[in-house]
């Protein structure tokens, strides 16, 4: 591990931040690495330019099966996963994929154009395209002297 | 979730490797490297397992197996433009490795598998019971 480098700004710390993020990895992949005990599906939202993208990991669900809502601000999916087919339930030998109906609703940051909503599915992950409103012009309010 | 049973899940036909140190250097380490979560049920003819893999590819998906380990690593694109801001998050991208140690019982040249809508599901059939032989005995 070098820690002074000519040419260089010193950051004495800075190879030891990287050893310590490396084991951190490596710890993460061992033991949290198995995703259990969360919300499913788990999803991320990412802020663009004009829209929001929310993606959902949704592994096993076909797009029939799937059933996606917004009112009001909130956005709702909402499906089932079934037990896989040619399969009863004391014939498991391990089970740790989540299974049954599920639903989740999440209040979005801003305000959308719920009618310009597009989603797609690949392999598993759903991506839900949620274009800005047009910004809404400030409204100045006057305000009159009270007769008291 | 019963830790002790994680290890060996069944000493009969498949049991989980745990995930040693030195695994997650074969690949990149600047990668995350996730466990996916499984299922594992048995049939008539033996075993099948699925894999959820969501983001995963057919053409980013791996399947090995050497001598009795079955080793699967599945790559995953990032969808979202990589600098666009997170405003939640739930889960991080990153890959998917498991193994998997398989007894003599599973027929490894029978093993099938097939990837669809992010779910990985691999057929394990037991290899056939050897009829008995009668050996003969000889004396001098």
């Amino acid at each position: 591990m070098t820690v002074f480098r000519w040419g260089q700004h010193w950051h004495p710390f800075h190879d030891l931040e990287r050893e310590v993020e490396g084991l951190l990895k490596r710890v993460n992949a061992s033991i949290h690495g198995l995703r259990f005990g969360r919300q499913f599906p788990a999803v991320n939202l990412y802020e663009l330019k004009d829209e929001f993208l929310l993606t959902a990991e949704l592994p096993g669900i076909t797009p029939d099966c799937l059933e996606i809502t917004i009112a009001g601000g909130i956005l709702t999916l909402k499906g089932e996963r079934k037990v896989p087919e040619d399969c009863e339930v004391d014939r498991f030998r391990r089970r740790e994929r989540y299974c049954g109906s599920w639903q989740r609703s999440l209040n979005l940051p801003e305000k959308i154009q719920e009618e310009k909503l597009a989603a797609e599915f690949n392999n598993g992950i759903l991506r839900i395209h949620l274009p800005r409103a047009e910004e809404i012009k400030p409204r100045r309010i006057p305000v009159i002297e009270g007769k008291d | 979730m019963e830790p002790a049973k994680g290890v060996t899940m069944s000493s009969e036909l498949i049991c989980n490797e745990p995930p040693g140190e030195d695994r997650s250097r074969e690949f990149d380490s600047e990668r995350q490297i996730f466990t996916p979560p499984i299922d594992i049920f048995e049939t008539e003819d033996g075993l099948v397992l699925l894999a959820d893999l969501p983001g995963v590819t057919g053409e980013t998906l791996e399947l090995q197996i050497q001598d009795n380990k079955l080793t699967l690593f599945g790559r995953v694109k990032s969808l979202a433009p990589g600098d666009a801001p997170i405003v939640h998050r739930e889960y991080e991208i990153g890959d998917y490795l498991r193994s998997f140690i398989l007894s003599d019982d599973v027929d490894h040249k029978r093993i099938t598998a097939n990837f669809n809508h992010g779910v990985l599901k691999i057929v394990l059939p037991k290899a056939p019971r050897t009829a008995p032989r009668k050996i003969e005995v000889t004396t001098d």
